[in-house]
């Protein structure tokens, strides 16, 4: 489904991400690991349009290192931010007919309550997108935008970062959910080595932008050279 | 014909340090709110307009005025801050828009008060030539040249060594990195303000001393200082002084070569151009893009 | 901005549109004379010009300080087309928002800049207009302007150069302009630019192509000045560049909107009659010389108490009204 060959990104003299390869199947959800300044977020900013690297990114068959942002998003891949970024001057509704007639091409309405129904904010749907919603309501509606542009991947950005244990279970079950209804191919960056061995079929880590293994989670959460650029690595 | 051009680029850099005071003080303030005081031009303006009373009322050297035109302008850019305090939302649209609305009561208090006739010192000996080989110049314009070169070194020298100085550049990089260091986000902005104040008193008499004064350049002050602010990008003092003299020396060369109505012109056409092609200006870094 | 439930939107737009007929029909039954129509003439050409400027700023979020570039491009264009190349008046209106749309063309690597850059940036623009149209006397008569083109013509037997007849011809202008704003302002692409002002990345991450939106909208606004500055050219009878890039169209256009309100649609045009009448009737009487500093210290004073201008104020006062009514930020 999504394939990388070879991504560099450098910021001025720093070297972001070098020369990162892997491959994600359709329908599995990959973890992202890696310790904190590894590349994560520079690595979905590259897959989802944001920063330009340089090597392939080849989705769904079709090379798109070359397409702008909206064409990702128009092509299938939906993406969360860590801190959420709702669209200001909105509903929580308009978000999502926004997104959906933008990014999946038409309008419909009862997908847009399907999805507010799945994402628990339907009692939130008139409300003001940017001013009105506590942070997991803010994350859900961050979900809910990327749903509704009918993506193929779906990046995840620590969609579990600041919540709570019980939180974190709940939301954890909703992914699985969501994963089973719309036949998704998630990728999801989390610290977290239990979420990460719970929800993913496979994991890739990253530490100073290199790629250093790629296997099952109990593989790689055995790796060496990972528990080392997790205790030992400093950035 | 190269001594034509010899002298534009003298005369040129000499005005174009001036520019450089003006682009400070805005890059000051917007450098530690990130709210460009569109109103900057116009304090430029009345410090100018004190120099002229000093001279006219008390036949003193404009550069006598140095106190009064310090008292008036940094209480005004004090009490201009003190109005962007006051915004509640959408603060970077509605300082631009308050401050654009400053500068016209500004300006046409200026024209009520002084009339909109052209003011300059008189002053023999600012007046009088004084020859650097083939090249000319007034005293006047070597006196602020000097003038605007201590104030720079003396900016720099603070926003570098001293305490509250350093503050400033914490405040602008994080300004909530700054406040849980203990550093009063609110005392630093007031701050810079009046150090703008303090900028735009001087320039506005050097300003006076070395060219033409009257009711409608303060709005020309303003778009020329922020041309500056442009050309240099955000954060270095030689990089605003750099690009000041470039606009000085860019309208001088166009006046010698082509005409005094393409004056203007020059400025904006440079200006469009760093700001399309080269987004962190010519010598510093900034985040321009939306 | 809160999110608006329809139906009281509705009952506001009607009672709004059945105040305006009232209000426009007014001079007309009560027979105003020559001056006062024509005041008001002028008036509805600062309120088209405010509204272009308004949906810029309102639909993407673009504030300019230069608008004074498309509104004299626009006038020049037409007086131009009239006079030299003979196409009828009813044409070169039009056609001068259309120059004024590819001017607005040449603006579109300011679409990447943020706010004062952009603003400034128009501005640049404006000056560069001004100082081409001064320099190129040969095509435009230079400083010393034009005067012999034509007038506004006689349409079905109704001369359409006399007050009343260009009154009601800028005021038909003027409803339409307003009605292609509000139908994009409630269609989806009016939805997505709401939200590129503050939110451009959240827009595009979800397929929203937001520089293609705003150039959009830049050349609509540039079209809208254009046509309002064509009319105006042909209303007065002379251009010269000072006047038609002059900074007052840049100036009073923001005064006009911000006073009125430029988050609605009518706020923007409500703004500008009254502060153009202010300016024409007290403000000039009271201080000839420098009256401006009356409206300076109008905006000044709506930037600080009301932001949202008067149509802000009325909006708010509304809602204390109507009680029951759901707020969006609690």
């Amino acid at each position: 489904m999504l394939r990388l060959d070879g991504v560099s990104v450098r910021f001025g003299g720093l070297a972001a991400l070098t020369d990162v390869s892997f491959e994600v199947a359709k329908g599995e959800i990959l973890g992202l690991v890696g310790p904190n300044g590894a590349g994560k977020t520079t690595l979905f900013n590259t897959i989802s349009g944001l920063v330009k690297p340089r090597g392939r990114i080849v989705f769904d068959g079709r090379d798109v290192t070359s397409k702008a942002l909206h064409q990702r998003a128009r092509v299938g891949i939906g993406r969360t931010f860590q801190i959420p970024q709702p669209m200001h001057q909105l509903t929580v509704r308009e978000n999502l007919e926004v997104a959906q007639v933008f990014g999946a091409g038409a309008l419909e309405p009862a997908r847009i309550d399907e999805i507010l129904a799945v994402m628990e904010l339907s009692h939130k749907a008139d409300a003001d997108a940017a001013t009105a919603l506590a942070l997991q309501e803010l994350k859900r509606l961050e979900i809910a935008k990327a749903l509704a542009i009918r993506p193929r991947v779906l990046l995840l950005d620590e969609v579990l970062a600041g919540l709570e244990s019980r939180a974190k279970r709940l939301f954890m079950l909703k992914l699985k959910e969501l994963h089973a209804l719309y036949g998704l191919t998630i990728v999801v960056v989390e610290h977290d080595i239990e979420t990460i061995s719970n929800l993913c079929s496979r994991a890739v880590v990253l530490d100073f932008g290199r790629l250093i293994a790629d296997g099952t989670p109990e593989e790689v959460f055995r790796n060496p050279d990972v528990v080392k650029s997790y205790t030992g690595g400093t950035h | 014909m190269f001594e034509l051009v010899l002298q534009a680029v003298f005369s040129g850099v000499l005005v174009g340090s001036v520019y450089a005071l003006v682009a400070l003080g805005l890059a000051v303030t917007f450098g530690a709110m990130r709210i460009i005081n569109l109103a900057h031009g116009e304090l430029v303006l009345l410090a100018a307009y004190m120099a002229y009373v000093v001279e006219g009322r008390f036949g003193l050297n404009p550069w006598a005025a140095i106190p009064l035109a310090l008292v008036v302008v940094v209480s005004l850019s004090w009490v201009v801050f003190k109005a962007i305090d006051r915004i509640r939302e959408h603060r970077e649209l509605n300082s631009l828009i308050l401050t654009f609305a400053v500068g016209i009561v500004l300006t046409n208090a200026i024209l009520l008060i002084f009339a909109s006739d052209v003011r300059s010192t008189s002053s023999p000996i600012l007046q009088d030539a004084i020859s650097f080989g083939d090249l000319f110049a007034m005293k006047g314009e070597i006196v602020a040249f000097c003038v605007s070169l201590v104030l720079m070194a003396v900016l720099w020298w603070w926003l570098k060594k001293s305490w509250y100085g350093r503050a400033v550049r914490a405040v602008s990089s994080n300004r909530s990195a700054a406040a849980l260091m203990g550093i009063d986000p609110a005392r630093i902005e007031t701050a810079s303000f009046l150090v703008a104040g303090a900028l735009a008193s001087f320039a506005g008499i050097a300003l006076y001393t070395m060219s033409v004064v009257q009711p409608a350049v303060g709005h020309g002050f303003t778009v020329k200082a922020f041309i500056v602010t442009v050309l240099a990008g955000v954060g270095s003092i030689p990089g605003v002084f750099l690009g000041a003299i470039l606009l000085g020396v860019t309208e001088a060369l166009t006046v010698t070569l082509a005409s005094s109505a393409l004056q203007e012109l020059a400025g904006m056409v440079l200006f469009l151009l760093v700001l399309f092609f080269l987004p962190n200006g010519l010598f510093g870094a900034s985040a321009r893009r939306g | 901005m809160s999110a608006k439930p329809a139906s009281s939107g509705a009952t506001t737009a009607f009672l709004a549109g059945a105040a305006l007929l009232v209000a426009a029909a007014a001079p007309i039954v009560l027979g105003l004379g020559n001056y006062a129509l024509g005041l008001l003439v002028s008036a509805l050409v600062l309120s088209g010009l405010a509204l272009s400027w308004a949906l810029l700023g309102n639909l993407g979020g673009m504030v300019s300080f230069g608008h004074a570039a498309f509104f004299g491009v626009g006038a020049y264009a037409s007086a131009l087309a009239s006079a030299r190349l003979g196409v009828p008046v009813a044409v070169a209106v039009p056609l001068g928002g259309v120059i004024a749309s590819a001017s607005a063309l040449t603006m579109l690597p300011t679409l990447r800049l943020s706010g004062p850059y952009f603003a400034l940036a128009i501005l640049a623009y404006a000056q560069i207009f001004r100082i081409l149209a001064t320099e190129a006397t040969p095509i435009t008569g230079g400083a010393a302007g034009l005067q012999r083109y034509p007038a506004l013509p006689t349409v079905f037997g109704f001369d359409l150069s006399t007050r009343t007849g260009s009154y009601v011809l800028v005021l038909v202008v003027l409803t339409l302009f307003v009605g292609i704003y509000v139908a994009i302002r409630r269609s989806h692409v009016g939805t997505a630019l709401r939200a590129i002002a503050e939110s451009e990345v959240a827009t595009r991450v979800v397929g929203v192509d937001s520089v293609r939106l705003k150039a959009w909208m830049l050349i609509l606004s540039a079209f809208m000045a254009g046509v309002f500055g064509a009319l105006n050219a042909h209303v007065i009878g002379f251009l010269e560049p000072d006047y038609a890039f002059g900074g007052t169209w840049s100036v009073m256009p923001i005064i006009a909107a911000v006073f009125g309100g430029y988050h609605t649609v009518l706020g923007p045009i409500f703004g500008a009659v009254v502060i153009y009448l202010f300016d024409q009737l007290v403000a000039k009487s009271l201080i000839p010389v420098g009256h401006e500093i009356l409206l300076g210290l109008v905006l000044a004073a709506m930037v600080l108490v009301a932001p949202n201008g008067i149509s802000g104020l009325v909006g708010g006062v509304f809602d204390r009204i109507k009680g029951g009514r759901r707020h969006a930020a609690t």
